[in-house]
Parts: C-alpha cells; structure tokens; sequence
C-alpha cells in the first residue's frame, strides 16, 4: 500500500517537472516501453491527464513488478530499502525484487549526494547493480572486494556503513574520494592509480591460500584499465597460478576519460577494445580458436570441457588460462546474482574466473548518459537539471594556458607533437587535438608505453611533449631513466597536477616528481611561478633540443599576470633564475608557483619591519649558481621553499652551497619542503597548511631564525594575509 | 469497410485500432488518429478518446504498437535506411501509396494491397512526425538489445554449465600449477 502512495507523489513530481523541463530528457530516461506509453500520455497536453497518468502509474506492471520513478529532484529521495542497510550483512536477506529498488535508491542517494559535494557521478551510476549484487552474495569483509581505479566505489561505501558520511566525501577530515583501508575494513585495498586491481586481488588470494583460508577474492576492474600493461602482467601470472580468483571486467566501451576530446568521447583506443567489442557479438558464439583446430586436425580428442572452445576472442582470456563467462548484462541484477552464486559454489578446483559485464556510464540519471562527459567528474550540480555550478574565475587554469600556449608554439613548428595517456581533458590536450589532429597521441592508460614511445619519437627529430600527471609519472619513471635520459633524447616532458592537488588526495599529488626527475644527469628540470612563466617554458622546453626537460605546474588557475601575445611564450635563459623582489637581510628563494606565497610572506615580513628578498628559481636544474651565491652573500638568512619532497630543490641547492663552501660562512640557510608524510585529501589551502608551506609558515620560519625574535610566531600566525594563502 | 479489412487476416497485433475517418479517395488522406495499446497490460486505464476526444485533433500522436510487421521494421516497409530524412520519408511514402492504393491496384490484389497500404500508411504517421519517431527508434534499439540479451544469457548460461563440469573434477595430479597444489595441500590436511 505504502509503495503505490509513494509512486502518486513520485508523478505528481515528475507531472510538474514534465511542464517545465524538456521533456525529450525524461523520455529519454526510461528504459522499459510500458513507461514509454506513460511518458507519452503524459505529453499529450490536451486531455486531463494528471489524473489518469497518475492512475495508470499506480496500476501499471513492468513485469510483474512495481517499478517507481527515480527521484532526482534535489530533495533528499526516500530510501526505505536502503535506509535499513549500514552494513553488507543486512542485504542478505534481501528478495530479488528490494534488490533492484535498493539499486534504484542507491542510484537517488548518490546523484543527490554527489550534487551537494562534487566528485565522480557516472562511474558510480555504471555499477550499482553490480555493487548490490557482490555485497548480496558475497561476505564483506572476509570476501575482499577490490575496486580499480576506485572512483566507481560511491556505491559500495554506502552499503558498507558509511552512508552517513557521505556528504564529507572529498573534502578535509571526511570520506576518502577512493576506496581507502585506513578508512574501512570493507576497503581491501586502496586505490587512486588504475589497473593495479588484478594484480593486488592474486596476491591477497595466494596470501589467502598459504593461511589455508578460503575466503573469496573479487578483483573488478574497467576497460580502459584493462589498456594497462599491468593488467596483462597480472592475468598472465594468474592464469599461471591457477589459484581461484574472481575478476569481473565492467566494460563500458570507454577507454579514456569521456573528457578525451573537445567533442566528447574518444572511440576506445586500443586494439583490444576492438576485441572485447567482438565479444559481444554472438555471432562468434563456438567458434574453436586456433589451438584446438590444430588439435582437431591432428585427430586428437576434445572433450566437450576443452576450455578453448567458446566465443570468439574469449579465447584470449582462455588461451591465459582463465575462465570466461560473458557478456553479461551489467545492470541486471538478476543475472548478475545468479551468475555471482554460481561462481561463488563453484568446487574448489576453478582457478581464476573472469566475467565480462557490460554497463553503460551514467546509466539510470539521463543528463549524465547524454553528456558528452558522461559527467565523470563534477562539481556541485543541480541534480534536477544536471547543470553544474562551475565557480567562474577571471583566470584560466595552468592546463588551459599550457595548452594554448603549446597550441602557440606547435603553429610555428610543425615537428611539435604531443602525447598524453588517456588523459585528454585532464591534460588540457583536447584542446590541442581539436587544432592538430595529427599530431596528438592518446595511448590509452600506458604511461610506460607514452614514455618510451615519445622517446621513439624524438629519436626521428620530433619534438614530442609527453604530458603526464606528475603523479601517473611514477608509472613511467624507468623509461624515462632509460630510454630517455640515458639517450640524452630531448623528450619534454609537462608535468601537470605536480605538489598537492587536493580532493583527490595522495593518490594522485605530484609531491616527487622534482625528485625523481632532478636526480638524473641530463634532464633539465623547470617550474615557473605563474602563468606566464609556464607559456615562457613552454618555448624553453621547445628549443632545447640536445637533452631531455621537464615542467612541472599545479592544479589551479592562474594568479592574472599579463600573458604573452598569441599565447607565444620567449625561451629562457636556460640556468637563470631572477629576483622578484629586492631586499635585504633575509632571502626566500622559491622554485615553482609556492614563489606566490613567498611573495604573500614577505608582505607580511615588511608590516613587522623585516625587508625581505624574493627570488624565483626557474631551474632546478642547472642551478643558477651565480643568483645563490649572491644571495648567500648578501643576505643572513636564506628559505628555500618548494611543494614537493625532500631530495628535490632545497636538496640541490644544500649540495651546491656545501660544495661551494657557502654554508662556511654566516648564513644561516632553512630549507622548507613537504613534510615526510602523506598529506590527506581535502581543499588545496587545507593541505598547504597542513603542510606547513604557508605564507604564514615561511614568514614564521624567518622570524624564527632572526635573532631577539622580533615577534613571538603565535601573533604571526594569527596575522591576516590579503591573499589566501 | 476499412475496419473490416483492419481486423481480417491480421499478421500484426494492431489489436484495437480505432479509425476516425478513413477515407478512400485518392485525394491525401487524413492520417487517422488511434490509440494502440500493448495487448500483455492487464487492466489497464488508458484513456480511450475516441471521436469525442481530442486526440483526433492531435494526429502526430499516433504510435505503432508493435515495431516489427511480420519481419520488417517501419523503415524497411518504407523501404529506406534508419537514418532517412523527412524528404526521403515523404518520397517514399507518396511512392508506395501510389503503388498499393486499393482505387489502382488490379483487382485480384486489393486485398494484399490494401493491408499494405494501412501498414505503408501508419509507418508514415509514426516516422513523419518527429516525436514519434524518436520514441519508435529508442523502442527499435530496446527490441534489438533486448534479443541481444538472450543471446548473451543462452551464452553464459552454457559457459557457466561447462565450467561447473570441468571444476567437479578434482586437480588431477597431472596439474602442477602452485594453485593446484595447494589445493591438493589443503584438501589432504
């Protein structure tokens, strides 16, 4: 009775939202003909239908079952099924039919959360029935749930306890963004970086057999993370193992972020997409692949159990060794718990098993599946609408200007290319393959493959730009020694999203980058303070041409100094760095955007009376050694600041002066860097506090050192800065 | 008579078809205003507005019930791709009208004729009027995934069927995986 009152205030809802908003997009969300007769009576503005619509809700089946319309209407959506679920325990239970409406009130709960917070929607929407159908069967936490990437995870930490901390997800002190195992025992394994599942899934199942447990092990990983070297290193060692493992592979048909190209989604790149698209079509249904051909031709017997004989390029995953079971439709939960109980009471002697589903991203919340972004990643939205409530800013961001100005420089040098790993939005790249289609490389989630081959690359007198996540780097990082540095090829690589990058968290801050590039003899290894610095390296970047260099720039938007014309950046001086501001006494010296709260620093030092020189850096390697000197000399105290980890600039410059015998003297030199420990995801101001790079910390560090104390760092600390930080 | 002819030797399920005005002149025909309804739905209380309703008013309305007839869909009836343009729609019907109208066709087909003269005649209806169509297309693509879909259930079905067989069996000693011989270590103590 409850359930048909709920679905007359449900329709009145949709009846009224029906006269405002366009009504192609409600059409457009049902996924069953018998809504499509409602929808369609509902369009008709001449007859009195409010009522009879309401009536034909009330009475009508799909199926046998009621099915109530999704809720997306910014108020918070009743959950009656999922209101009783803090833990997986309490979905056992569950009838098939509370299964799919607790899917559909997942579904509610996270586009009305995600609207309120910002973060990943779509991925989310893509696996909630697979989320529902893993916690029905399986036991979390004995059975480990490993998620890829873990954007997709909204669901499963819902279902796992902490619904009710939902809306801190992403933000200071709240829920991790990605799955986390300091957070949840429900967490098995944490993740941020893609295509690791696989490989951590084996080891916790070998671990598991060699303590004799028979827990179950369920890996699920994407499509696009399947385009990893990695995932193949670990089927390939699975199927070597044969130890009982279950993977499922949610293919969406997306392989790089939907934000890949101006227009919309990439195609998927990479030949296996192609292969996995096969897949689906039953066409290939038995066919024996080549081994067991040959086999018959040689008049050998194959048994009906030969694993080789099934749909067409699962023998790939056959041929590893490895079971498959597929396609299956991800969003029914029907199967997709049937299938699940199956495997799950499969006798002991499987081995790894893999099931393909097929999902659609977004699926269930129309503004998403028509997006052309599919809205992967949002701030907060209007969940009635989708409209997303971006914060305007009179600047672009770094990875806008990056862009335009390497649009700039590839205009007049047609040997420019650039190559990113299935990060075309996220690199500002999208922009560049709108204007030289030819010359931008999507490699798929490969960033040892993006490396070696930018390497290739240069080799043949190209200039390739490898543009990569400093922290997605540290995946290609032995290529860069080897293959390039080694070589001494002139690979330019831009390290976006380098120092903290915020809601994200430790998975993806840049904070090493300036240390693992710096160390190696031939790179040339740059970071620019502000925008226009970043368009000037851009060129730098372009005209050294003997060697490899690097760039690296945060996430966030310029602080509005004056561009160049065109966006075309000059080359610098390579090794120079330049004072910003002249003073005496106390030197900063900064390398990288943290140069903005040197500058906010010694505004604070001038009102307590101490005249501070501010340097920027430029290069971390080569050192301007002259600029260190003088400083050195000229100056008692020296602060060397940087957002990134010890090994990195203040390391070098600590080399420099003691070999130069510069720290002999009377300067007292402090370096301050990223403290030796992760810093936890929340706003970027939060996390530079946290870390204590601050203007407000790099001005307490130089009264600190000034001797008397001029003033106690306390009232220093609580003294208002005119910019943020 | 046209609703003798709707109803006689019917291959599609256009169950209820409710014809305002059907006229056989040669001149453009009024394009008739019906509610279909789905044949599988209970009870249901679909408003019915006939002659008195105002759905004659709103013709664009009219919505095929069954997307297929017999093996052909509303565009190959009309003989044209799925993405035909609205020229192309109109070209065709106006041909086929022609070709199938009972006042030209020779009289041992007018039967034949005409049955494929109403389904030529609602194809038109459902694909001219651009909601209609949208609606009819995203039905199209369901039907097609849903066959889709019981394809790839009889597919896994087997595959899971196959290997429930092939994990009863026991490891045999021949497998020398790390797997297997843990399992077989486990199974001994």
């Amino acid at each position: 009775m409850a359930t048909s009152l709920l679905q007359t205030s449900f329709l009145f809802s949709l009846h009224s939202q029906l006269a405002h908003s366009s009504s192609n997009l409600l059409c457009l969300t049902s996924n069953s003909d018998h809504k499509f007769n409602r929808v369609r009576a509902a369009f008709d503005n001449h007859s009195t239908s409010e009522t009879t619509v309401k009536a034909t809700a009330q009475r009508t089946k799909i199926n046998g079952q009621f099915k109530k319309l999704p809720n997306f209407s910014g108020e918070k959506p009743s959950t009656p099924i999922l209101d009783n679920i803090y833990s997986p325990v309490h979905m056992k239970n569950l009838s098939l039919e509370e299964l799919e409406s607790l899917a559909a009130e997942l579904r509610e709960e996270i586009v009305y959360t995600v609207s309120k917070t910002g973060g990943h929607l779509s991925s989310s929407l893509g696996v909630t029935e697979l989320t529902v159908a893993l916690h029905h069967v399986f036991n979390c936490p004995d059975d480990k749930i490993i998620w890829d990437v873990g954007h997709q995870a909204y669901p499963h930490k819902i279902l796992t306890g902490r619904r009710s901390k939902m809306h801190t997800i992403r933000q200071t002190c709240g829920l991790a963004g990605f799955p986390k195992r300091d957070e949840s025992i429900h967490d098995a394994f944490g993740a941020g970086h893609s295509s690791t599942s696989i490989s951590a899934g084996l080891g916790m199942a070998v671990g598991r057999d060699m303590l004799g447990k028979n827990n179950h092990v369920i890996s699920v990983i994407g499509d696009g993370a399947m385009t990893a070297g990695m995932a193949y290193e670990a089927l390939n060692n699975a199927g070597f193992l044969n130890t009982n493992l279950i993977i499922i592979l949610n293919d969406n048909g997306q392989v790089s972020l939907p934000t890949a190209t101006v227009d919309g989604p990439a195609p998927p790149v990479g030949a296996l997409s192609k292969a996995l698209t096969r897949l689906q079509s039953s066409s290939d249904f038995v066919q024996p692949c080549q081994a067991t051909k040959s086999k018959l031709k040689n008049g050998a017997q194959i048994n009906g159990d030969s694993r080789a004989i099934s749909g067409g390029s699962a023998c790939l995953f056959e041929e590893l060794g490895i079971n498959y079971i597929g396609p299956v439709d991800g969003h029914n939960v029907e199967d997709l718990v049937f299938i699940l109980k199956q495997v799950k009471d499969l006798p002991q002697a499987t081995g790894p098993t893999l099931i393909h589903i097929i999902t659609e991203k977004g699926k269930g919340y129309a503004p998403a599946e028509i997006a052309a972004d599919k809205m992967h990643g949002v701030v907060k939205f209007d969940p009635r609408s989708g409209k997303q409530m971006k914060v305007k800013s009179k600047t672009l961001s770094y990875t806008q200007y990056f862009a335009e100005s390497l649009i700039a420089e590839a205009r007049e040098d047609d040997k420019i290319v650039a190559i990113h790993a299935a990060m075309g939005g996220g690199t500002g790249l999208n922009l560049f393959q709108k204007q030289f289609h030819e010359r931008c490389f999507d490699v798929g989630i490969a960033e040892q493959h993006a490396v070696t081959f930018a390497a290739g690359l240069a080799a043949e007198g190209l200039k390739p730009f490898c543009t990569i996540y400093s922290s997605f780097m540290q995946r290609g990082y032995d290529q860069v020694v080897h293959d390039v540095d080694l070589q001494k090829l002139p690979v330019r690589f831009a390290m976006d999203r380098a120092g903290l990058v915020g809601a994200d968290g430790p998975t993806h801050s840049g904070a090493f980058d300036t240390t693992f590039m710096a160390c190696l003899p031939n790179m040339v290894v740059m970071a620019p303070s502000d925008e226009t610095e970043l368009m000037h390296m851009v060129a730098t970047a372009a005209a050294i041409d003997d060697r490899p260099s690097c760039f690296r720039y945060p996430r966030g938007n310029g602080i509005g100094s004056v561009i160049p014309p065109n966006n075309k950046g000059v080359a610098l001086e390579i090794g120079k760095g330049r004072i910003l501001r002249e003073g005496s006494h106390v030197a900063i010296l900064g390398f990288g955007t943290i140069v903005q709260n040197c500058l906010a620093a010694a505004d604070l030092l001038k009102v307590l009376g101490i005249s501070a020189t501010v340097a920027d850096a430029r290069f971390c390697k080569p050192l301007d050694g002259e600029l260190i000197r003088e400083l050195t000399e000229e100056h008692e105290i020296l602060i060397t600041v940087e957002e990134g980890s010890i090994g990195g600039f203040s390391s070098h410059v600590s080399h420099f002066l003691a070999l130069n015998g510069l720290l002999d003297g009377k300067v007292k030199w402090r370096p301050m860097m990223l403290p030796d420990r992760y810093i936890e995801h929340g706003s970027q101001k939060d996390q530079i506090e946290q870390a204590g790079l601050s203007s407000k910390h790099i001005a307490a560090t130089v009264c600190s050192l000034l001797s008397g104390g001029h003033m106690d760092n306390l009232q220093l600390m609580s003294l208002e800065t005119n910019n943020a930080l | 008579m046209s609703h003798g002819i709707g109803s006689a030797g019917r291959k599609s399920c256009f169950h209820n078809c409710i014809t305002s005005t059907f006229s056989t002149t040669n001149s453009m025909l009024q394009p008739c205003s019906y509610v279909a309804f789905n044949s599988h739905l209970p009870k249901l209380s679909f408003p019915l507005k006939t002659q008195s309703g105002s759905f004659q008013n709103r013709p664009r309305a009219s919505v095929v019930n069954s997307l297929y007839i017999g093996t052909e869909s509303l565009y190959d009836l009309l003989g044209i791709s799925d993405s035909g343009t609205l020229t192309e729609i109109k070209q065709s019907y106006k041909q086929l009208v022609r070709k199938y109208h009972p006042d030209v066709s020779p009289p041992e087909r007018i039967e034949e004729h005409t049955k494929r003269f109403i389904q030529v005649q609602e194809a038109y209806e459902t694909l001219s009027d651009p909601i209609s169509r949208a609606l009819y297309d995203k039905q199209l693509a369901l039907s097609s995934r849903k066959e889709e879909l019981e394809e790839w259930r009889k597919q896994w079905q087997s595959q899971l069927t196959r290997l429930k067989r092939r994990s009863m069996r026991q490891d045999s000693r021949a497998n020398m995986s790390w797997g297997a011989r843990m399992r077989r270590r486990s199974n001994q103590n």
